[in-house]
């Protein structure tokens, strides 16, 4: 019996897996029957033709609006080709978007990495109060992001910035309008950071529980037999419990990219892109050609740039995906 | 390698040692706690504070100064939009979830039940779906609300968001039904019911802690949503709330603190705190497939 619980919660852990099976009744779920499968895809079909129909099918069309100079007010669109991707790709801004995407879903995934594991094994230990800490660790991921981010635009304020407040009483940082005042969302490379550390602070409770589900699965007595076996601490780790949480660990890390990757929501209510396009990424710059300026055609050109970039997460997730069926 | 110590110490030593592990881990986590925590914190000041008590950097901002105040709620209530978008969120939310209902539930018992040819395929097929990004689709999608005519209105967004609530949602499902046994399905139809009428009489009443789980990742991953609202409702009496707050709160450079923190919050504290408690879910959901 491999029908191992896939997601959700068991209804009642203690249930048995299998019984006794009752012979007729059993065979009938069994035998390939035309009448079982007509009853499997009718109930599977309103799902498949919602998200094909509202998922699929915008994905195609937005491959044909690419390829036609489609306006908000022009109803009627031209094909053009490739020429909306090529005029994407003479234009500096796309360039500056697309090092911007990269810097940050990198920089940020490093980052959240390095906060995530090492809150991972602090979390790992038995202690008194575990579970308080652990809710109130992983409200960054659960709060609503726009919420969030208002928050954190306040903090980041030019004047009453609290951050600044509490640097200038360390005496890190002069008084407000000295040279060494940072001006958060307003200075290029600062501006850039502060995006950034918004994401990792959202996402290094996700990284964090991830990685915390993968070292609990692990049964105890295979490191323990690792251990008698001679095994050092570092050995044990490298050898025994990286490989067993590497699946959970690559979906983990393909679900955070692809939402680092596609968020606007933090860059646009943060800094809009500015200062003067020091933090435009791929969705901001698809979302002010496509729907700001109306340039459907050329807005889904710059959001599909964002589809190579995804893939291999999509990749490595399918593929962790499909092992488990053998 | 604690336990290890702790066998062969005598028990003072071990309990000296024990304080000593939970001083060292409470250090280590402090910053943690802080980094998570103290926006929240602060958020929940401003919203509390009055005007010019947030513009003040003479003293430690962390605390009152002047009395605390209900006074950015009322703006909230009395000058802004404000119930209405919570009507909105509130509606959305419940039409979303019964789409996702209706359709996640028959697709997610179908993959996890009934042994069809490609099941597993297909249900990896629909949560891939759930990766396909709204950056990637939000153009499109707006021709299609045009289409529906449904712009300006917080219909579209009840159209929109089952594109992600439905993969994640049957994906969850199916996982959740696998651990329902066949026996209770077998006794039902040996009693005479139909395969529908098992899945209706029998299947169902016993999944309830799954539908609700459903219901509640509807609510919150809508609740996630920025982009789709931005980019389809634009008319301020049918913004959900997110939108209402980020946008309407600042009047070009006037930014109205207080009350973006008091609506802010007032919405957000609820979902953080449902969604905590059923975060343990949505891990198993997506990392579930890979422990084995």
């Amino acid at each position: 019996m491999t029908d191992l619980p896939v997601g959700g919660a068991a209804p009642d852990a203690s249930l048995p897996a299998t019984l006794a099976p009752r012979a007729g009744v059993r065979a009938m779920w069994r035998r390939p029957s035309a009448r079982r499968y007509a009853f499997g895809y009718t109930l599977l079909a309103p799902a498949v033709l919602y998200v094909g129909l509202l998922v699929g099918l915008p994905f195609l069309f937005s491959l044909y609006l690419a390829m036609s100079d489609a306006s908000v007010g022009e109803p009627i669109a031209r094909f053009v080709g490739l020429e909306n991707f090529k005029a994407a790709l003479e234009s500096p801004t796309f360039y500056v978007a697309l090092r911007n995407s990269l810097v940050f879903t990198i920089g940020a995934g490093i980052m959240k990495s390095l906060l995530g594991t090492t809150l991972a094994f602090l979390l790992v230990q038995p202690f008194k109060g575990r579970k308080v800490v652990r809710a109130l660790i992983v409200i960054p991921f659960t709060l609503p992001i726009a919420v969030s981010v208002l928050g954190w635009k306040w903090m980041f304020d030019s004047q009453f910035s609290v951050i600044n407040w509490a640097l200038s009483q360390l005496h890190l940082i002069g008084g407000y309008g000295s040279a060494s005042w940072p001006v958060w969302l307003g200075q290029p490379t600062l501006a850039l950071f502060s995006v950034m550390f918004v994401n990792v602070w959202r996402g290094f409770p996700f990284g964090a529980i991830v990685l915390l589900a993968g070292l609990t699965s692990i049964p105890p007595e295979i490191v323990d037999a690792a251990r008698v076996d001679g095994a050092s601490f570092l050995a044990r780790f490298r050898k025994v419990i990286v490989p067993m949480i590497a699946p959970i660990l690559f979906i983990g890390a393909a679900f955070d990219t692809v939402f680092t990757l596609s968020d606007l929501s933090i860059v646009y209510l943060l800094t809009n892109g500015g200062p003067d396009g020091s933090t435009e990424i791929l969705p901001t710059l698809a979302y002010e050609v496509g729907i700001r300026a109306g340039a459907l055609g050329r807005g889904a050109a710059i959001s599909l740039f964002l589809f190579p970039l995804l893939l291999p997460a999509i990749i490595i997730l399918l593929r962790t995906l499909r092992r488990r069926q053998y | 390698m604690a336990t290890m110590a702790m066998t062969v110490s005598t028990p003072r030593s071990h309990r000296a040692k024990e304080v000593r592990r939970h001083v060292l881990i409470y250090l280590g986590l402090v910053p943690f706690l802080i980094l998570a925590v103290f926006p929240i914190f602060w958020m929940a000041v401003t919203a509390l504070k009055q005007e010019p008590d947030l513009y003040r950097m003479d003293v430690v901002p962390f605390w009152f100064h002047l009395p605390p105040t209900l006074k950015n709620f009322n703006l909230l209530f009395y000058r802004t939009s404000y119930g209405a978008w919570i009507v909105n969120t509130m509606s959305i939310s419940f039409w979303v979830s019964v789409i996702t209902l209706l359709t996640a539930v028959p697709a997610g018992y179908a993959l996890a039940r009934l042994r069809l040819p490609f099941a597993e395929n297909l249900g990896i097929g629909i949560f891939l779906t759930y990766l396909v990004p709204p950056i990637i689709l939000f153009i499109p999608l707006s021709r299609v609300v045009s289409t529906l005519n449904l712009q300006d209105s917080w219909w579209s967004l009840v159209v929109v968001y089952p594109t992600f609530t439905i993969p994640f949602c049957t994906w969850l499902l199916m996982g959740f039904f696998k651990t329902v046994p066949f026996e209770i399905e077998e006794a039902a139809m040996v009693d005479g019911c139909g395969q529908f009428g098992a899945l209706c009489r029998v299947v169902l009443p016993v999944s309830w802690p799954g539908l609700i789980t459903a219901v509640i990742f509807s609510f919150t991953l809508s609740m996630q949503d920025f982009l789709y609202s931005l980019a389809f409702v634009a008319f301020s009496g049918q913004k959900p709330v997110p939108l209402g707050v980020a946008t309407e709160l600042i009047r070009g450079d006037v930014y109205f603190w207080g009350s973006l923190m008091a609506g802010a919050l007032l919405v957000g504290v609820p979902v953080a705190i449902i969604y905590n408690l059923f975060l343990d879910k949505f891990i198993t959901g997506i990392t579930g497939a890979a422990i084995k």
